[in-house]
């Protein structure tokens, strides 16, 4: 780094060495030791403001300290507190006056951990109107975030323009994460920065400061989501892999075998179940393991029937134990006609092995209808089932809403501390 | 974009791959009550089976809106 000129002087009122460090662009300069403000301009240094206040800040980056910021050369040579005030609460942030002789002024600020880098802008940006005022600034949309009134409560250091404790301005900040447009009005002028959100490991290194820096506390008007992008990311592979499960579904569709292996009709008009038990003739499930269909087609009208069902293995004595209500009621009432239930009941008996099988069947009948009972039993192997696809779906889908909730849940805290935040809108 | 959720990758390959097999195998969410050794004299006389599931009453359906 190019050594800068520095001229040294003593405080007129505590007698403490001062250095300027931006020479002539120097208006106000605050004694290190008492916090005097004093004339820069004047060859006494003039008092021009006593520290009346009680409570010092230490700065985190000691004036003086040099690093590099994008790659240029910055010296500390200012320190300011600040604060607004919203709903009777104070909030105090830093603001570091950097200094290149050749590159000029920047700044760094810092509230709850969060750190800036800020540049005064070359332009001035065009606020558009509205509910919630925008700016459309080098390509980039900024919505309004925050109106306040900035106080300066403490200063130290060298600031080219003539700066006093008690000073205010109406600040307005508008975000893009991770950039903010931030207006300054006073009685004189009106100035727009440009700020860009920096980590903490990022300042410490660029000075080389000692330590670790303070942990950012909660999120920052322009702090970027470190998960920004990630829900729309994961909701593109959720799509790929949708499609891929959808084109499984079709291929299981097309090959599954759906072998019919059994069918048969029966009549059972007893309502002791001890006396309509029955097994079927023998039929072979062939090929792989795979699932057993068993579907029971009734004539049931107003009517219950249960089935006791046993799918027993003729040679090695394994048997599949269930049972299966089916019902089917219907009628009308003063809301129109309806129906409950259905003749119908299907049923799947998991990784079944080949092999020679029977059906053991215990109808019991219902008592609301007198009527007989028919039905049929039609057994196949190999159906698909949508079941699995749905459930795997489901689950697929959970990553990229809770990636989506993430960012909602981000969004809102950022917004919280908003003039927009959802409190906001019922006062 | 794969590599920054590998994870999410890792996961819904393996979840495919699980789906894959259980269709092969033709899995299911309900299982019955498997029964080994049931006799064969069940074919000559059904009604003396007991099934093995927990199965009591009638089974009556509560019927109607």
């Amino acid at each position: 780094m190019v050594a800068p000129q520095v001229k040294g002087l003593n405080c007129p009122n505590c007698g403490a060495a001062i250095q300027l460090r931006s020479g002539e662009l120097a208006q106000t300069v605050a004694c290190s030791s008492c916090a005097a403000v004093l004339d820069a301009k004047d060859p006494n240094l003039r008092v021009l403001q006593q520290f009346q206040g009680k409570v010092r800040t230490k700065p985190l980056i000691p004036l003086g300290t040099r690093g590099k910021l994008k790659g240029e050369p910055y010296e500390v040579i200012g320190f300011q507190r600040r604060k607004i005030r919203v709903d009777d609460v104070d909030y105090f942030w830093s603001e570091y006056l950097l200094w290149n002789p050749y590159k000029g002024f920047r700044y760094l600020t810092e509230y709850d951990g969060h750190w800036n880098d800020i540049v005064v802008t070359k332009r001035v940006p065009e606020v558009k109107g509205g509910k919630q005022p925008t700016i459309v600034y080098l390509g980039e949309t900024f919505k309004h975030f925050q109106t306040a009134t900035a106080e300066t409560t403490f200063v130290l250091g060298e600031f080219p323009w003539e700066v006093r404790l008690g000073d205010t301005a109406v600040t307005r900040d508008f975000v893009s994460p991770p950039h903010v447009l931030s207006e300054e009005t006073t009685d004189h002028e009106t100035t727009w920065s440009l700020g860009t959100y920096v980590s903490p490991q990022y300042v410490w290194e660029a000075f080389q400061l000692p330590d670790k820096p303070p942990a950012p506390r909660g999120v920052y008007a322009n702090q970027p989501d470190p998960s920004a992008g990630s829900a729309g990311e994961l909701g593109r592979l959720f799509l790929i892999f949708a499609a891929l499960v959808i084109a499984l579904l079709v291929v299981r569709q097309i090959t599954a075998r759906r072998d019919m292996v059994f069918r048969q009709q029966y009549v059972v008009s007893s309502r002791n179940a001890d006396s309509t038990a029955f097994v079927t003739p023998i039929f072979t499930l062939a090929g792989r393991t795979s699932n057993v269909r068993l579907t029971i087609d009734t004539n049931l009208s107003n009517n219950w029937a249960y089935f006791n069902l046993a799918l027993i293995n003729e040679q090695t004595g394994t048997a599949y134990d269930f049972g299966r209500e089916v019902s089917y009621y219907y009628g009308s009432d003063s809301d129109g006609s309806w129906t409950e239930g259905s003749t119908v009941d299907r049923s799947t008996i998991p990784s079944v092995p080949s092999g020679r099988y029977y059906l053991r069947v215990q109808p019991e009948l219902g008592t609301d209808n007198p009527t007989p009972l028919v039905f049929g039993l039609l057994v196949q192997r190999d159906v698909p089932s949508v079941a699995f696809f749905g459930a795997v779906l489901a689950l697929l889908a959970i990553p990229p809403i809770l990636a989506l909730f993430r960012h909602g849940a981000f969004e809102q805290m950022r917004w919280r501390e908003s003039d927009y935040a959802p409190s906001s809108d019922d006062e | 974009m794969m590599q920054r959720h590998l994870a999410y990758v890792v996961f819904a390959c393996l979840l495919i791959a699980t789906l894959g097999f259980a269709e092969w195998r033709g899995w299911s969410f309900s299982r019955p009550t498997e029964v080994k050794n049931v006799p064969r004299s069940v074919r000559d006389n059904p009604g003396s089976y007991r099934p093995a599931y927990l199965y009591h009453g009638s089974g009556r359906y509560l019927r109607g809106k």
